[in-house]
């Protein structure tokens, strides 16, 4: 029988790699920096910022086992703080230990002494002989250091033994897995400090943990966070979730439907812990997931006793050691999670616990970093933490305050799973089927497109009826155009207003933008914006009913300026697109919406393809230079065929935009940037600077009153004006400082 | 005879100095025009014609520095004729309004012609 190939070879790996599902690019990452274990530029290390749940023990042991069947230059150390039980100085030892046994391990290609448990001497025995010399010395160090009274300087050592690896042997590259860094918040020795300083100073490695925390001890070490590479690790992808599922039942022998399959990965919010813990449960317990029934069986039994039970139990008892404490804080969690009651200030809490403020702030803080709430320092938000955190959090308070018979309890959150399911897989339907419309939204950055796809009643005119190539041509040259607000913020209706919960979350988003070329009061808009549910084209009512709905929002929020924005899947009926009308707001149905989507993504193509129809000046300011800007212009015009006199006009609006441009008396590279860009049937022209707004332009903006300004400054005003005639489209884009005129000449 | 003195052709015909634009009427150049047409006005010019025959290009604040000088000329009793406007720019001086205040002449001849015509009419 042949050997089995390097590559193959699983270490720690829980899976096969074709079994781990997701995470690619991130194994990338974590691969590619290893390549510096060894080179003289180590640069930072890879933090691994992780959102609850989401998963990254297999992804480090998938990228050790990698690591270590390439055998190059790298040396992978992989180590996971332990759950709990240990303390700072045992957690130091143990990866000392682990150092150890992995480094030989490699050395000798040796798979199986990755995790054997050795002691000290056995690893020296073990070493092989160009290692001998520092490893003896590394062992013999140790054990006059364990023997001393200073636990923070033994914690110290052994978490630095990575340096003592003498520079030409092959470095180590540690990739060091701190979920559970929380846990060593209460020692007496600043566990996470010291374990961030030793990294930070044998680079490269990884460090992973969760985000919030990472983030806060890094910071608190005094390491500069901008140094090192950085990783999101969010739950998995609706797609990945499924896929997951399937694998591990798959491995694990568990039959699963695929409508549990898709509730699995909805309710469990693609945390491969909760998923793969169910999954791990039904192969110990012989179970099949065939129905909503048979899933929600095993989710109540986990909840209340099993794996899911172990792990948020732990949870709570590393926030709350004190059982006291910890039952108040149940009782907490438990009434702020009943509707209404979303909020709570940091006052509130400190009576509720009867606890000083010094521990409630440190209660506060474990949550915070566990995104069970979110806490700035004065004010709690108690609606997060996972569904499955939610119901342990209620059911433990039934049953652990209230007393409640447990056979009442566990009917109770199996009724409440079992009615929930469906509704679980059919938000995730619709959600799947429906038009992105925060994505939409979140797009808008001052593009130009076809009025008419916010015009139901004149595209159901003018289009209706007509192929999509030939709407999506004809909307190409269609002269009605209006400019997208730039859009900074969206956020679900529901989160601005509880009278929307009884709609799905997607269906209204309410989205901050600055219309404009400037960030004022004057210019920020809201776009409140509705999906109508309708088969048939919107009625009035229903017209009537959203509007007023999104009013009374605008009102309760205190928006002042609003723009309504209602999208039916057949568009309006006649009466409701007059109401639309009247009260001045937008209606697509869901072609429009399309449309005007494909319209958005395009343009960020657009962009790309349309750099090799573009020529670029740079001019500086002054010195007539207005007339080498013209000069250029001209020659670029002569090759489209433009006629004489439109090249004049071409001319003098450029000469106008550039004198606009260099009455920015504080620019300050004192240049103007000429963009000329050649498409089918126009030339493009964009001419910006630096600096400040010009007055004139301030004027045009209502910011200035025109009125006001003497005859000269208003004869000054008259280059705008000019350019406006003399050119077929004029516009101020959005620019952070100075100004940018674009400017189109169409060929006729 | 030319006088060169202030950087701007000109001459005079009898109390109808003429002032040559050149070929880029930009705020500068305007403000020579203008600043030559001042001193002629001062001289005891009772008309200014200003030729444009060299020039290709005007920009909006020579054509306000233009109006600038046409008020001068209308508050000292004196009349002013532009000469030789090429097209664009005649297009230009009628979108800002400046053809109303004057009068538009094909060549300088004329636009002394019209002067003299005018100031006979007026009694001059």
């Amino acid at each position: 029988m042949s050997p089995r190939p390097q590559q193959e070879r699983r270490i720690l790996g829980r899976v096969k790699r074709a079994e781990f599902v997701g995470r690619d690019a991130e194994l990338e990452r974590i691969l590619s920096l290893a390549s510096h274990a060894n080179s003289a530029r180590a640069g930072g290390g890879l933090l691994i910022l992780l959102a609850p749940l989401a998963g990254v023990s297999e992804l480090m042991r998938q990228a050790y086992d990698q690591l270590f069947n390439a055998q190059s230059e790298a040396v992978p150390i992989y180590f996971s703080l332990p759950a709990s039980d240990t303390t700072a100085v045992s957690a130091a030892i143990e990866f000392l230990n682990a150092f150890l046994a992995q480094y030989i391990a490699f050395r000798r290609n040796e798979p199986s002494l990755a995790q054997a448990s050795l002691t000290m001497n056995d690893l020296v025995q073990l070493a092989p002989a160009a290692d001998l010399d520092w490893i003896e010395q590394l062992v013999s160090a140790h054990n006059k250091q364990r023997f001393s009274s200073d636990e923070r300087e033994l914690v110290r050592f052994c978490l630095n033994a990575p340096r003592r690896v003498p520079s030409g042997n092959p470095q180590p590259y540690i990739l060091f897995d701190a979920v559970k860094l929380a846990n060593y918040d209460n020692e007496q020795v600043p566990f996470a400090g010291e374990l961030i300083k030793a990294l930070a100073g044998s680079p490269p490695f990884v460090l992973a943990g969760l985000r919030r925390e990472i983030i806060r001890e890094v910071e608190q070490a005094g390491i500069d966070y901008g140094t090192h590479e950085k990783v999101r690790l969010e739950p998995l992808a609706e797609a990945e979730a499924r896929q997951l599922v399937a694998s591990v039942a798959r491995r694990e022998g568990v039959a699963v439907s695929d409508e549990c399959r898709d509730l699995l990965a909805q309710q469990f919010e693609g945390s491969p812990f909760l998923i793969s813990a169910m999954l791990l449960a039904a192969r110990e317990k012989h179970l099949a997931l065939n129905s909503y029934f048979d899933c929600e069986r095993l989710y109540v039994d986990e909840l209340l006793g099993g794996r899911l039970n172990h792990y948020f139990t732990s949870v709570l008892e590393n926030v709350a050691p004190e059982p006291i404490v910890r039952s108040a804080l149940i009782r907490l969690l438990s009434e702020s999670l009943r509707a209404g009651q979303r909020t709570a200030s940091f006052a509130a809490w400190t009576r509720r616990l009867n606890l000083e403020a010094a521990d409630v702030e440190s209660i506060l803080r474990s949550l915070h970093v566990q995104e069970i709430v979110n806490w700035d320092g004065e004010t709690v938000d108690t609606q997060r933490g996972s569904g499955a955190w939610r119901d342990f959090v209620r059911s433990r308070f039934r049953l652990d305050a209230l007393r409640e018979p447990r056979a009442l309890v566990v009917a109770d959150l199996m009724s409440a799973a079992l009615q929930r399911a469906p509704q679980t897989v059919a938000r995730h339907y619709r959600r799947s089927a429906s038009l992105p419309l925060r994505d939409v939204l979140q797009a808008f950055n001052y593009q130009r497109v076809p009025k008419v796809l916010f015009d139901y009643a004149a595209f159901a005119a003018d289009y209706k009826g007509a192929p999509t190539e030939e709407i999506a041509a004809r909307l190409e040259i269609d002269p009605q155009a209006m400019k997208l607000p730039q859009v900074f913020h969206t956020a679900h209706g529901v989160a601005f207003s509880a009278e929307l919960k009884q709609f799905d979350e997607e269906s209204c988003v309410v989205a901050h933008a600055f219309a404009g070329t400037s960030y004022t009061n004057e210019n920020e808009v809201v776009w409140l914006t509705a999906k109508i549910d309708s088969k048939l084209e919107a009625d009035a009512d229903a017209v009537a009913d959203w509007c007023n709905r999104l009013e009374n929002l605008a009102q309760r929020s205190g928006f002042s300026r609003v723009q309504l924005w209602l999208i039916a899947n057949e568009g309006f009926s006649v009466e409701a697109s007059e109401k639309l009308r009247e009260r001045g707001a937008y209606a697509s149905s869901r072609m429009q919406f399309e449309l005007l989507s494909a319209q958005l993504s395009e343009g960020l193509n657009k962009s790309t393809a349309a750099a090799n129809n573009e020529y670029v000046f740079i001019l500086p300011m002054g010195a007539d230079n207005e007339l080498l800007a013209a000069a250029t212009a001209e020659q670029i015009a002569r090759r489209l065929n433009f006629r004489p006199e439109a090249i004049n006009q071409i001319k003098t609006a450029i000469v106008e935009a550039c004198i606009n441009a260099s009455e920015h008396s504080l620019s300050p590279d004192q240049k103007i940037y000429q963009r000329f860009r050649v498409e089918d049937d126009k030339l493009v022209i964009t001419i910006s600077s630096r600096g400040i707004l010009p007055a004139s332009v301030e004027a045009r903006e209502g910011r200035t009153h025109g009125k006001d300004a003497g005859v000269l400054e208003q004869r000054r005003g008259w280059g705008l004006k000019l350019i406006e005639t003399l050119m077929d489209e004029v516009e101020f884009e959005r620019v952070d400082e100075g100004t940018s005129l674009r400017m189109v000449k169409y060929l006729r | 005879m030319a006088d060169f003195k202030s950087n701007v052709r000109s001459h005079t015909v009898g109390t109808t100095a003429v002032v040559y634009a050149s070929d880029y009427l930009n705020k500068l150049t305007g403000e020579r025009i203008e600043r030559e047409c001042k001193k002629q006005l001062d001289s005891g010019a009772r008309a200014l014609v200003i030729d444009f025959s060299d020039t290709e290009l005007v920009n909006s604040i020579g054509i306000s520095i233009l109006l600038g000088i046409i008020d001068i000329a209308e508050k000292s009793g004196a009349l002013v004729v532009f000469s030789d406007v090429n097209n664009e720019t005649v297009q230009l001086f009628e979108m800002l309004g400046l053809t109303r205040h004057v009068v538009l002449a094909k060549d300088e001849e004329e636009a002394l012609t019209t002067l003299s015509s005018s100031s006979k009419a007026m009694g001059h």
